[in-house]
């Protein structure tokens, strides 16, 4: 009988321990990041009204047709005005050739962007915070990361953008002579 | 064209929103299914009851707006609020309530969740609205652009009473700085709205998932399985081009649950000492190369791009990850000494 009590109690204690764990990282993630983010986001949403969208929608209309800015500024012009999903209807504004490669380069901008600007794609931030967290853990800060993740992502999308805009080239040509023969 | 009929779907067990009915006409004869894996059940069924045609919007994109209703399998991100805002009647075959950055555009009227083909019936001819619903609403928005132009009329009567030199500077100023305050405390409050909906929820899951890894002990098998992946460059390039393969990365993609479920479990080792902390930079893109696959119709529907543009360009970007998957992996871990 006391070995089976004992037995109990050790399942009991260990499953309110699980979620004593549990808890005490939601609160850490609460006490330590919300605030911060809060008032980061909402600074960046209230600037990005107060600017307008519209006003560099001239300025970046005017950069499509350079390749190297169509893959790189643009895609963080545009997530980081109009977030996650509508940055995509930028889009409109580019070359129809373009267009699949352009959703490759604004997709792949869509988490390199959020270790600094992360009202840009809120919904899946831990995509960011994941490692993140765990490099802070280290002692170390983050913001080196933050721009490194940025650089990187911009000349990802920049080959991204180039690699697709080229394959969907070929592949549209090869279709167009299956159609034609 | 008087054949089509017309159904009601409701929300399913654990759904929100609906009842909607669902008419498809002559200009509008689809039913588009943008979900995973083929046609869904539910948009089949709708087809079969309504006369309209069930279309694959993965596999041969076409325009948006020969659509009756949309079914989709949304996690709740971008998806589900991508249909809704462009005004089209949305079935989503998950649960869930509205969310995600649009979440605001998600009404019961144009939106049902965990919709199975059970939840769809033909609708009774009570159901059905006639066009004065149409008419209302527009009665609706001229009584409330009366309202706006009287009181556009007031301040300019206003305006005109008090136009001397230094009361204009006055009400000048007072008009710009409550412009600002009230963009400032509209923010504020979206702000509030997005951290509630979008990122405490996924906050709670994380937290759940250290709590089990840590407590249990799943913390040291895990590191026995991530250390050789995610703490070696050809571990790394392994995990990419896994989640790179054409046909797998669309289905991994939705949400970006996985990615950011691996994220926190290689942060988790990162924070252990098991993988170097210069492997989190190239970790970020390794966890994430299938990042867009399963989105890449939708949003390039939303550059308005042509349906044969899409068809080319979705494979296009699929195959495209082959070759950029290890670039950007390679790239990343060159750049991430000294961190």
């Amino acid at each position: 009988m006391g070995a089976v009590n004992d037995f109990l109690i050790f399942l009991a204690e260990g499953f309110t321990g699980l979620f004593n764990a549990a808890g005490d990282q939601f609160a850490s993630f609460i006490t330590g990041m919300i605030p911060m983010l809060i008032c980061l986001i909402l600074t960046i949403k209230a600037v990005i009204q107060l600017i307008g969208e519209e006003r560099v929608y001239g300025f970046m209309k005017k950069c499509t047709k350079y390749a190297v800015l169509r893959y790189t500024l643009i895609p963080f012009l545009c997530t980081f005005f109009l977030c996650n999903p509508m940055a995509y209807t930028f889009g409109v504004f580019v070359e129809e050739d373009y267009k699949p490669a352009f959703y490759d380069a604004v997709v792949s901008m869509m988490h390199p962007i959020v270790g600094l600007f992360p009202h840009a794609n809120s919904s899946e931030l831990f995509v960011w915070l994941g490692i993140s967290a765990g490099y802070e853990a280290l002692g170390k800060n983050s913001s080196e990361l933050a721009i490194r993740f940025l650089i990187v992502g911009l000349i990802v999308c920049l080959i991204k953008g180039i690699v697709t805009e080229k394959l969907y080239l070929i592949m549209k040509k090869r279709n167009e002579a299956k159609l034609a023969a | 064209m008087s054949e089509f009929k017309s159904v009601k779907a409701s929300h399913g067990g654990n759904g929100w929103g609906g009842p909607l009915i669902i008419t498809p006409t002559a200009e509008k004869p689809y039913v588009l299914s943008v979900t995973l894996g083929g046609i869904s059940p539910v948009a089949l069924r709708i087809a079969e009851l309504t006369g309209a045609e069930a279309h694959d919007q993965f596999k041969d994109p076409i325009e948006t707006d020969q659509a009756c209703a949309v079914v989709i399998d949304c996690a709740g991100v971008a998806r589900c609020g991508t249909y809704p805002k462009m005004g089209l009647k949305t079935l989503n075959i998950k649960p869930g309530s509205p969310s995600g950055p649009l979440a605001q555009f998600i009404t019961e009227d144009l939106f049902a969740s965990d919709v199975n083909p059970d939840c769809i019936v033909l609708a009774d001819a009570a159901d059905v609205p006639a066009e004065p619903v149409k008419a209302e609403k527009a009665h609706e928005e001229t009584t409330k652009e009366n309202v706006h132009a009287k009181i556009a009329e007031g301040r300019a009567e206003l305006a005109s009473k008090e136009s001397n030199g230094f009361m204009d500077v006055v009400s000048k100023i007072g008009t710009g700085v409550g412009r600002v305050i009230s963009i400032i405390y509209q923010a504020a409050r979206d702000t509030v709205n997005d951290v509630i909906r979008n990122i405490i929820p996924f906050m709670a899951f994380v937290s759940v998932l250290i709590g089990i890894i840590n407590y249990t002990g799943f913390a040291n098998v895990l590191a026995g399985v991530l250390t050789p992946l995610a703490g070696s460059l050809p571990g790394m390039l392994a995990i990419g081009m896994f989640c790179s393969i054409p046909f797998l990365s669309p289905l991994i993609c939705p949400g970006a649950i996985i990615a950011s479920v691996l994220s926190v479990l290689v942060g988790n080792q990162i924070a252990n000492g098991t993988i170097p902390a210069n492997f989190a930079l190239p970790g970020f893109f390794a966890v994430n190369c299938q990042v867009g696959s399963d989105f890449a119709p939708v949003g390039m529907t939303l550059m308005e791009a042509k349906p044969e543009t899409i068809e080319i360009g979705y494979p296009a970007f699929l195959f495209g990850k082959l070759i950029t998957t290890p670039i950007q992996i390679v790239l990343a871990y060159v750049l991430s000494f000294g961190l």
